[in-house]
């Protein structure tokens, strides 16, 4: 500010009003998103797409200099590294083995069955270009977006399990909120009890499971995949193990590799088939057999007649 | 105003903005997709705040604005809360310009350290009165509290690096113009 009273009287006054305007807007901009959040997220959506993808060059060297330094430190641990590698691999071999075996048999059987694994399940694949950069929200942005054809909503792997679902479409990218993120809850099946249990994420590597209804049944080590309930996921995506966390809740140890997300498969997930009418499933006006007495359809013949 | 920027003024303001543009970006590099038990200072807000409490004429409050709005829209927090009180402080920071080149080190930390404990309870109040989604207490105080203790580190690189000092006493601009 200018440093005598006098010139400050011209100035002082007009910026005090703009930078008042500035605040109000701002604070306005915050309660428009309270009130009409859906439309704010996709001005949200729509902003992001615009301005990231152009940090593209910005994010090369740091990355580059990111994956050098790590890098080097897997050099140093090369020795360690191949030892356990190779113990791993002997125990991959058996594995195989069962593997192959279990392979022809399951085809075997399906080919018993006349199974068609569900067909329409196909996937997108998409670049992770951004993560959250808040410690507070898990989420990623990927290169996809209303451009391929992306649906809110839509569940997302990596190569091996479920990651998140996608929350926010823009043209050319979309954000993935991942199972770790507080506002993810997933309805999960754990096998091979077959209890369903909601995964609550809780911003902790290992999202908690909720509403099991008998947590006698689940052992740490069980499966835990995605379940068809409620028509949000497919069924049978894999998630991960079940754990039993420090703070003696079961948590579920995640398939996918959170600690380096790079190319993310979204699903693209048919919409399920709504069951509105369960009467129509039954026989239309199915003819009654039975003493007429219980028939409600004869009742009221049946009491007038014994009148 | 404008009879009072000189070149190197605008000179100051670009190399901000440039600054302010490196922190996000490195924040928005995705390394690792972990949830993090600790969490690293704000670094942009602690940098605003040196610069506003030591060189106010780098860092127009139009600027702040924008930047805080941006990085409210890609860090996914309520769009505009944040910005709005990180501006509020900037500008009172802004008015007590006069006050800030001749206090001692300590009372200029412990004031802005303030000043940050204010705009993080007042985000979490207020997102509490609008019962909007709020991030762990937890995360929050960390990061309130690393932000506070970088900002001496902040101060010292801004100084060494940058160039951005206290006005000293009969300082003028290359026009000779009052500061």
């Amino acid at each position: 500010m200018a440093r005598d009273k006098n010139s400050e009287d011209f100035i002082g006054p007009i910026r005090r009003l703009l930078v008042g305007v500035l605040v109000l807007a701002l604070v306005g901009l915050f309660l428009v998103w309270r009130i009409d959040s859906p439309r704010v997220e996709r001005l949200r959506a729509a902003a992001i797409d615009t301005v990231v993808p152009s940090f593209d060059w910005a994010m090369a060297p740091i990355t580059g200099a990111a994956n050098l330094i790590s890098d080097f430190q897997s050099y140093q641990q090369l020795r360690a590294q191949n030892r356990d590698l190779r113990r791993e691999l002997q125990q991959m071999k058996a594995w195989k083995e069962a593997a192959l075996q279990l392979e022809q048999e399951n085809a075997k059987l399906l080919d018993l069955n006349n199974v068609s694994l569900d067909p329409q399940l196909t996937v997108v694949t998409g670049v992770v270009i951004t993560d959250s950069g808040s410690p507070f929200r898990q989420s990623v942005l990927v290169n996809v977006g209303a451009r391929d054809g992306i649906i809110d909503g839509w569940p997302t792997m990596d190569a091996i399990g479920l990651v998140g679902r996608i929350a926010g479409v823009g043209q050319n990218t979309s954000r993935v909120m991942l199972l770790t993120d507080t506002s993810s809850r997933i309805p999960v099946t754990i096998q091979p009890s077959g209890q369903k249990a909601i995964l609550a994420g809780d911003n902790s590597l290992n999202p908690p499971l909720e509403f099991l209804e008998d947590t006698a049944l689940v052992r740490p080590g069980d499966r835990v995949v995605s379940s068809g309930d409620g028509g949000v996921f497919p069924a049978d995506l894999l998630v991960g193990q079940v754990a039993l966390g420090t703070d003696d809740r079961l948590r579920v140890r995640l398939a996918a590799d959170y600690q380096r997300l790079e190319f993310l498969r979204v699903l693209r997930s048919q919409a399920h088939e709504e069951i509105a009418d369960p009467d129509n499933l039954l026989a239309p006006e199915a003819e009654f057999f039975g003493p007429a007495g219980i028939n409600p359809a004869s009742l009221n013949t049946s009491a007038l007649t014994d009148g | 105003m404008a009879e009072r920027t000189d070149n190197r003024t605008w000179v100051q303001r670009g190399v901000f903005v440039v600054l302010a543009f490196v922190l996000i970006v490195v924040d928005l590099v995705p390394l690792d997709m972990r949830p993090s038990l600790w969490v690293s200072p704000d670094l942009l807000l602690a940098a605003t705040l040196v610069w506003v409490a030591r060189k106010p004429s780098y860092v127009p409050v139009l600027v702040i604005a924008i930047l805080m709005l941006m990085t409210d829209f890609l860090f996914m927090r309520p769009p505009g809360l944040w910005a709005a009180l990180v501006v509020i402080l900037t500008e009172v920071i802004r008015s007590q310009n006069r006050d800030f080149r001749n206090m001692p080190l300590l009372v200029e930390w412990g004031t802005i350290a303030f000043g940050i404990l204010a705009i993080t309870i007042a985000n979490r109040v207020v997102l509490a009165i609008v019962m909007a989604p709020q991030a762990p207490l937890a995360l929050t105080l960390i990061e309130m509290i690393a932000t506070i203790l970088a900002y001496p580190i902040v101060m010292f690189v801004a100084h060494v690096m940058f160039g951005v000092t206290r006005t000293s006493p009969g300082e003028v601009g290359s026009r000779g113009q009052v500061l």
